[in-house]
């Protein structure tokens, strides 16, 4: 973004939050933290502090779901890593089950398309799927979700001063874009070390791990890392397995689990029939799902490994807990299956080398991760 | 905010303090109600069931229905008034107002109130506010679950929150007349407001009752929205939602309202059980997941404690207890068991020792258990959650009333709510002509 544009954004009031809040995010945008590179904002929607502090208003208001529940931020939650912690795959509008996992929306700026199965093409398009789908925001219409807003007194003129005129679809898609894009990690201890020459930024084992990394471990083929900065994917998609695990547990419904209701106390118990509303986490042929080409079946979008210590559980249907769990889950080959990726494959890796790995993730944490929380919580939730 | 909390609690705190120092009334289902509330002693005329619409039932919508149990009626067990509040909200609990002439009924989904007329016909409630603000009002709590009854206002335990949907929430305290005055958040462990227990604290609630004489309030702890509106299916399949399950209960006190010590009681405790004897300073609880009961007493020396002192049924099978009843002597406990339909009766006479004694299967599923105050009667209702009832062939959703006589529990009627197009039938509360006639509110 050119510098003259930024100041002009700066310089444009914002009506709906903290000023200052917003002149941090620009400014974030402007210069991006250590590791990683210049934002693409599209030519027509570029950035302003106006549009920041609105899409952060809708970002975090519950009106925009159909019986006033669901914002955003209720599965992109800020102090759970924009994801949610609490539970392997999110839950919609009415308690209805969602069969993915909802990735973190840090450094979402960078995204070349959305989705676990990259059905989507740009932030401003993402938003119709959660706000129309009955198991996520649940809008009965278009025009229902556009009156709700148009008829909050604290919206008003909000969309008039961001836009210059009222809110309609391609406004709101602008908006919540916007200030998705300015939501920026990085300056972590490991870009510290690795892009900015700070010896001790990162502990031993984060250096052995980083070496196993680009090294015998393989990642970096598919989780990318460039010059001067990193995103840690190559924004393509891959069949590690972990579709066709599920598939594979969950082919027969079984007639009882086993449950671990308290740590140590694990029962047999039996499911009910039905799915009680949404969809059941199984059968997810992944990109293929979109192309029907049979080359594309179980194949995800490779995520971005920053600040991945912060967005347990892990994969598109968060079937991996820790990132412990995700290393051996690759030393150990991925889940064969009859299209797994080729880089996939098994690992020769003890537990040092294991943990090693772990640190490295673990050092990918940025450094401003409490201040983005501070800039989210700065607008009230909407009810 | 501050201020409006503090002169809140000094007022209260007043309220509160004038009517220990005048030997409150007995507690009474009637025998598990506030201590701010007169009982029904006699018989119950009206049955009240919050009920949840249900896909393909009736109206598909949330309404309270008022069964008649007057034994000289001609409408003795049968619906006499319904009345939908149009809509799905998740209605769980509801409570009265301690002139009962409120009764309050939540929604766990979207917060809703929804505050019934009960006094001026008690055989057809009448809903006379909508709170709709309630989340909004109370700084984020959601899902408003037990509504207790204190003098001249009544305190509602909030199951969730509008931040992240998970278990930490908060208490708030409304007037009769449905104003909001405060909230009080649970303690979390970065945030224990002075209390200790910091290693067992979760922010977790779900119950709320009094024990005046000593200026404790207990409450108990359950779980967030996005596992109690979840499909059961799922949550028990993913490890990290079934790691979201309360593992607390706090002590406070009752007249500030602040947290002073949290106990470490696993496996989501839910209804928490006053015994009533004078002399009784402990209270039950039923810990959910594990099928234990629990007892809080006080040492020794004067502290609080928990201690789990029954587990009932099979650990292999637990019983996923919805529900429990103390009897007006401290003698008994019903115990009801969502997974087996079964209602036991647990002596706990020595409450340290419990027992079970009896036991007796009362359909498929059932959550809910109500007594009258003299323990001859007792009234089950089938609905856990909308999204955790049993749904295989053998699903039913009812009313059943029965007597007991001390050793047999008969069954006097029964209601079934899916052919009656209603829908789930979950918490019950009694109402009666007498509590407003003249001589009632003279002796009040
Ligand atoms: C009920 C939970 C839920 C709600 C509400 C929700 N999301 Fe998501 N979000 C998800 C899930 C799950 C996915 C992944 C879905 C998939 O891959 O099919 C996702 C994916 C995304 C992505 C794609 C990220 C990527 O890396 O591909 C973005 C961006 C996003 N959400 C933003 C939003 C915005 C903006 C809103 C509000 C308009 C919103 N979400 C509401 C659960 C939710
Ligand atoms: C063939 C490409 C490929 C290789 C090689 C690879 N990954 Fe991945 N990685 C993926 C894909 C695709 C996903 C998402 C899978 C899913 O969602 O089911 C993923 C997911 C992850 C995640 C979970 C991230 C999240 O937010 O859920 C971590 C952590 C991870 N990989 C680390 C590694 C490590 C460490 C290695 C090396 C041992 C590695 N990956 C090798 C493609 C790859």
């Amino acid at each position: 973004m050119a510098l003259g544009t930024l100041l002009g954004a700066l310089a444009a009031a914002s009506a709906a939050g903290d000023e200052d809040v917003d002149v941090r995010a620009l400014a974030r945008v402007a210069a991006p933290p250590l590791g990683l590179p210049a934002v693409p904002v599209p030519a027509d929607n570029p950035l302003t502090a106006a549009k920041v502090a609105l899409g952060r208003k809708l970002f975090f208001d519950r009106r925009l779901s159909h019986n006033r529940t669901m914002s955003c931020a209720m599965c992109h939650i800020p102090e759970q890593g924009f994801t949610n912690n609490e539970v392997a795959t999110p839950v919609g509008v009415r308690g209805r089950s969602l069969p993915r996992n909802a990735p973190t929306t840090y450094n979402v700026a960078y995204q070349r398309s959305m989705f676990h199965d990259a059905r989507d093409t740009s932030l401003e398009n993402q938003i119709f799927g959660p706000l129309l789908s009955p198991d996520e925001m649940a809008n009965p219409s278009v025009g229902f979700l556009l009156e709700t807003i148009a008829g909050a007194p604290d919206y008003a003129g909000l969309f008039e001063a961001a836009f210059g005129g009222p809110v309609d679809v391609i406004k709101l898609g602008q908006a919540l874009a916007s200030y998705q894009r300015t939501v920026l990690s990085g300056n972590s201890p490991f870009d510290r070390w690795h892009f900015g020459g700070e010896s001790d930024a990162v502990p031993d084992a984060a250096r052995r791990g980083y070496a196993l990394f680009t090294g015998k471990a393989g990642c970096v083929a598919c989780h990318a890392l460039g010059e001067r900065d990193a995103l840690f994917t190559d924004h393509g998609l891959h069949n590690t397995g972990i579709g066709y695990v599920l598939v594979a547990g969950r082919a027969e419904r079984k007639d009882a689990v086993k449950v671990e209701l308290m740590p140590g106390v694990v029962v047999p118990m039996k499911l009910k029939r039905g799915s009680g509303g949404g969809a059941r986490r199984e059968k997810d042929l992944g990109r293929m799902g979109i192309t029907d080409d049979p080359r594309d079946l179980y194949a995800f979008k490779t995520p971005s490994l920053r600040n991945v210590a912060l967005t347990a559980p892990y994969m598109h249907d968060g079937s991996l807990r820790t990132l412990a769990d995700v290393v051996r889950f690759y030393r150990d080959g991925g889940t064969p299956n009859p299209a797994l990726d080729p880089l996939i494959r098994p690992l020769d890796l003890d537990d040092d080398e294991v943990a090693a790995l772990v640190a490295f993730l673990e050092s990918l944490t940025g450094d401003d991760v409490d201040e983005l929380t501070a800039d989210a919580r700065s607008v009230a939730v909407g009810n | 905010m501050q201020n409006v909390l503090s002169k809140a609690r000094t007022t209260i705190g007043a309220l509160i303090l004038s009517l220990v120092g005048h030997g409150a009334p007995v507690v009474a289902d009637e025998t598990c109600q506030s201590p701010y509330m007169t009982p029904i002693k006699g018989q119950e005329e009206f049955v009240y069931v919050w009920t949840l619409g249900m896909d393909g039932v009736g109206d598909e919508s949330d309404k309270l229905v008022t069964i008649d149990v007057r034994p000289d009626s001609e409408t003795y067990g049968k619906v006499i008034s319904t009345y939908s509040v149009g809509g799905q909200h998740e209605a769980h609990h509801s409570g009265l107002s301690d002139d009962r002439r409120t009764l309050w009924a939540g929604t766990l989904d979207d917060s809703q109130l929804y505050l019934f007329d009960i006094a001026t016909d008690p055989a057809k409630p009448r809903l006379k506010k909508h709170i709709t603000d309630f989340v909004e009002a109370s700084g984020g709590a959601t899902g408003p679950h037990t509504v207790f009854a204190l003098p001249g206002r009544v305190l509602i335990t909030a199951t969730s929150n509008n931040r992240d949907h998970g278990g930490r929430s908060a208490l708030v305290e409304y007037t009769n007349d449905g104003d909001y005055v405060a909230t009080y958040w649970i303690p979390t462990p970065d945030n224990m407001q002075g209390a200790t227990g910091k290693e067992f604290a979760d922010g977790y609630n779900y119950d709320v009752r009094v024990l005046p004489r000593k200026n404790i309030m207990l409450t108990s702890s359950w779980t967030g929205w996005s596992n109690y509106m979840r499909d059961s299916n799922e949550v028990l399949q993913d490890a990290e939602a079934m790691k979201r399950w309360g593992n607390s209960m706090t002590i406070w006190n009752l007249h500030t309202r602040q947290p002073l010590k949290v106990l470490q009681v696993p496996g989501a405790p839910l209804e928490v059980r006053w015994a009533l004897g004078e002399d009784h300073n402990y209270a039950f609880t039923h810990a959910s997941l594990t099928s234990k009961l629990w007892l809080i007493y006080q040492d020794d020396k004067g502290e609080w404690q928990a201690k789990d002192v029954l587990t009932v049924g099979d650990p292999e099978n637990p019983t996923f207890p919805g529900s429990i009843v103390i009897t007006n002597d401290d003698r008994y406990l019903w115990w009801q068991g969502i997974a087996d339909g079964t209602t036991r009766l647990i002596d706990v006479s020595d409450p340290f020792h419990p027992k079970e004694i009896y036991k007796k299967k009362i359909g498929a599923q059932i959550n809910m258990g109500s007594s009258s105050w003299d323990g001859s009667r007792i009234y089950f209702t089938s609905s856990a959650l909308s999204k955790w009832d049993r749904d295989d062939e053998q699903a039913e959703q009812f009313l059943r009333a029965y007597t007991w006589d001390g050793k047999e529990l008969k069954q006097s009627f029964s209601v079934d709510f899916v052919a009656e197009g209603l829908g789930r039938a979950h918490q019950m509360r009694f109402g009666a002509h007498s509590l407003y006639s003249d001589v009632q509110t003279a002796q009040r």
